[in-house]
């Protein structure tokens, strides 16, 4: 028999485990970061931590973190107006991608930016990809890792919708040359555009998000395939060997019973893995269970979910306040300033905090490591809600919250 | 053991990394843990720390502690550690881990546990290697014994558990020596020094000692350094130490415990070691009190680290690479009445140290 003498499961106070605190940053005041974050190696070899905000007033952050326990600051942009977002962006060598997205349709500028960040102080405008229309919000994600070609959730000013909740799509678009980005592919889920001969599709009958897009990972062991998290679709492997036309290869779903929201799917090409995240998008616990599942990709046409990431019972932690579930991986970017691992992932679960997992036996993966920090000041949930992640070339770990908290600088020992 | 349980490759978790350390204080009945403990959980450095104390027959760990400091506890209050509190212990650790995880409790960055002054400690050592969720999460960083040096010279005359308790820690204590005669002393230190010449001995007065010198005493990475692991692997493991049966020489009195270390200078075969070690636990694992070893395996380009307590091995783990230009592999046992030559005929009967490869 044992007592322990109990303080409670608060949501102001900081766990962890295997994770040190390195450094805070709340980005002068503007600490709500979407899940754009990626980290530009310069010419001088600085490492640049690039931040997509959550919401207006602010575009992008840029933070040096050649020092992790001493960022600091070098640029802050605003958006044009209150009425959109960036949330998304990547780094390519010196080019940096921002998308934009409208709160609704019809409004400008929707689509992605890019900009030359050789000067990571000084970015420069290259050209605005316009993807507006009267059924399009533009674009909510983007994948852009090989400086040539722009992965994302979009619409189009050519796109109707079905279902107003179904207006962004995968579009691929040539940046080779970036100052004339063309559209050379896109798919869409069959029966959500005006016109499909495909029936409708069936919504989801607990909370109906819509059959769109989100994420789109392309590697280089694969480039023929597109792992797509399509929300309420499903996940998604195309064949983009044609990228003027894509093909489905499979579409795993496990929604209903499951409550949608399909976000991220990452492979894994060793171990022949798909790391799956469902999005959180409900407060207190409404939507749960939102898992981040490992499902058996070794036939890529039949993938079999075999488990779940272990996760701190939603009984205690939807009660500290906002979101509790899955959201955002470290993609494992094939690009120089990030570490990759197939073994060990680091996922994020708003006020679940930051975790990492050991993968290695898929059947039976385990937590090895969290941070969840204690709640950020102005939190308007009362609690953290980090939002995303990277694990830099050096092992630094890096983690947003959504609202207030800005940048987390972490040491990890596993 | 399998070798196919070591440690993975680079991009995978590092086997001697993040675990929370335990340190286990054990010692004999009024030997001074509970005094040791109290000063050791004032320190700054232990402010995160968890305790886990059996209150049986002792002093406990009192409300003013915790009033006093910023510690949780987990207090055990059932009998006697001999008997039931492994099943227990490993209740206690996984019930605070979880509630650590659920944040019901401080985020506690190293636990001690306190034994029973009666208890066998290795049972508590064995439920850290064996209970594969708690190995998961925590790692046995050292074994703490508290010597009382006005008592203990009769004790380890005339029983067994002290001399147990005394040959399976990694840190001697000797307590109470503002009221011994420093001429007990001095032959406690000797006795001490016979039974486990592998352990540190430090001299205690009302439980002050520098926690340094009882924490980080494990291994903590595949990247340690050439210095921390000579001090792992211990005095018996030194080089210089090649060919001598003991630091203490042949020993003067009759413990029955007898320790010493096997060295082999070609690569060894995994299947030969893993051979000896089951027939030495399957027929003799009650008398290996302490098993430590450096061992340069065949096709791996660090050495492997193996640990023991009697028949319980945690999972051999690889470092990353040798630390120094002396690659041979190194056995360090202490045992009650296992003599060298035994288990030295029993590897060369497996072709595993060959004549002219045993020193």
């Amino acid at each position: 028999m044992s007592t322990t003498i109990n303080v409670g499961s608060q949501a102001d106070r900081t766990l962890s485990l295997n994770m040190t605190l390195l450094s805070h940053h709340e980005l002068d005041g503007f600490g709500g970061v979407g899940e754009g974050v990626a980290m530009q190696i310069t010419k001088d070899g600085r490492h640049i931590m690039w931040l997509a905000h959550e919401s207006a007033p602010k575009n992008f952050t840029a933070v040096d973190v050649s020092d992790p326990r001493k960022p600091k600051m070098i640029v802050q942009t605003d958006l044009p107006h209150a009425q959109m977002r960036s949330n998304s962006l990547e780094v390519s060598g010196d080019i940096l991608a921002v998308a934009y997205q409208t709160k609704e349709w019809g409004l400008k500028p929707a689509g992605f930016d890019l900009f030359d960040i050789s000067t990571p102080e000084k970015p420069k405008h290259i050209v605005h990809f316009d993807a507006s229309g009267p059924y399009s919000r533009g674009a909510h994600c983007l994948w852009f890792v090989d400086g040539e070609t722009v992965h994302m959730a979009s619409g189009a000013p050519d796109f109707q919708p079905r279902d107003s909740k179904d207006d962004q799509f995968y579009r691929i678009i040539d940046v080779r040359n970036p100052t004339k980005p063309t559209e050379v592919g896109r798919w869409w889920y069959p029966g959500t555009k005006e016109g499909d001969s495909a029936p409708p599709v069936r919504r989801m009958p607990k909370f109906d998000s819509g059959y769109r897009m989100h994420n789109c990972n392309v590697y280089p062991e694969r480039p023929d395939r597109a792992y797509i998290g399509y929300i309420d679709g499903g996940a998604i492997i195309l064949d983009i060997s044609d990228r003027s036309n894509p093909k489905l290869v499979s579409n795993w779903r496990h929604s209903p019973p499951n409550t949608g929201f399909v976000h991220t799917v990452m492979p894994l090409f060793g171990p022949q893995l798909l790391i799956v995240t469902d999005e959180c998008t409900k407060d207190d616990g409404a939507d749960w269970p939102k898992m981040t599942w490992v499902v058996d990709n070794r036939d890529e046409t039949n993938p079999v979910p075999i488990s779940t990431f272990p996760l701190p019972p939603a009984e205690i932690f939807a009660k500290r306040g906002g979101r509790y579930g899955s959201h955002n991986l470290h993609e494992n970017p094939p690009v120089k300033a990030a570490r990759k691992s197939e073994k060990i992932i680091l996922a994020t679960f708003f006020n679940g905090g930051l975790r990492a997992f050991d993968v290695s036996h898929p059947y039976q993966p385990t937590e090895v490591a969290y941070y969840v920090p204690g709640a950020p000041k102005m939190s308007p949930k009362g609690a953290v809600q980090i939002n995303d992640a990277y694990w830099d070339d050096r092992g630094v770990v890096f983690c947003v919250d959504r609202f207030a908290g800005g940048l987390y600088a972490l040491e990890m020992n596993i | 053991m399998r070798s196919s349980e070591a440690s993975t490759p680079a991009d995978g978790r590092d086997p001697f990394a993040g675990r929370i350390p335990i340190s286990v204080i054990t010692g004999f009945l009024g030997s001074g843990k509970t005094t040791l403990l109290k000063k050791l959980l004032r320190h700054p450095g232990m402010a995160n720390a968890a305790v886990i104390v059996n209150e049986f027959g002792e002093e406990s760990i009192d409300h003013e502690l915790l009033e006093t400091s910023s510690e949780r506890m987990a207090l055990l209050d059932n009998g006697c550690l001999c008997c039931t509190v492994r099943t227990d212990l490993q209740e206690t650790l996984r019930d605070i881990l979880t509630k650590r995880m659920h944040g019901e409790v401080i985020q506690f960055d190293r636990v001690f546990v306190e034994t029973s002054g009666l208890a066998d400690p290795a049972p508590v050592v064995q439920t850290l290697a064996s209970d594969s969720l708690l190995a998961d999460k925590f790692r046995l960083d050292c074994v703490v014994t508290l010597v009382d040096a006005v008592n203990a010279l009769g004790q380890l005359d005339s029983l067994s558990e002290p001399i147990k308790q005394a040959a399976i820690a990694d840190r001697l204590l000797i307590t109470k020596t503002d009221i011994a005669g420093s001429a007990q002393v001095t032959e406690l230190r000797e006795r001490l020094a016979e039974i486990n010449p592998q352990a540190m001995i430090l001299e205690v007065v009302h439980g002050e000692v520098d926690p340094a010198n009882l924490i980080d005493v494990g291994l903590t990475s595949r990247q340690t350094a050439a210095d921390k692991l000579k001090r792992w692997i211990g005095p018996l493991g030194a080089p210089e130490q090649v060919g001598r049966p003991g630091l203490a020489g042949p020993p003067r009195h009759s413990t029955g415990i007898t320790s010493f270390c096997l060295w082999f200078d070609r690569p060894l075969s995994w299947t030969s070691f893993e051979t000896c070690m089951n027939v030495l636990t399957s027929l003799r694992g009650p008398d290996l009190l302490r098993v430590k070893g450096l061992l340069n395996v065949e096709g791996e380009a660090g050495p492997v680290v193996i640990q023991g307590v009697q028949h319980i091995f945690h999972p051999p783990a690889r470092l990353q690479a040798w630390s120094d230009e002396d690659r041979r592999s190194r056995l360090v046992f202490i045992t009650r009445g296992i003599e060298r030559e035994m288990v030295e005929n029993l590897f060369r009967a497996v072709g595993a140290l060959r004549s002219a490869a045993a020193t």
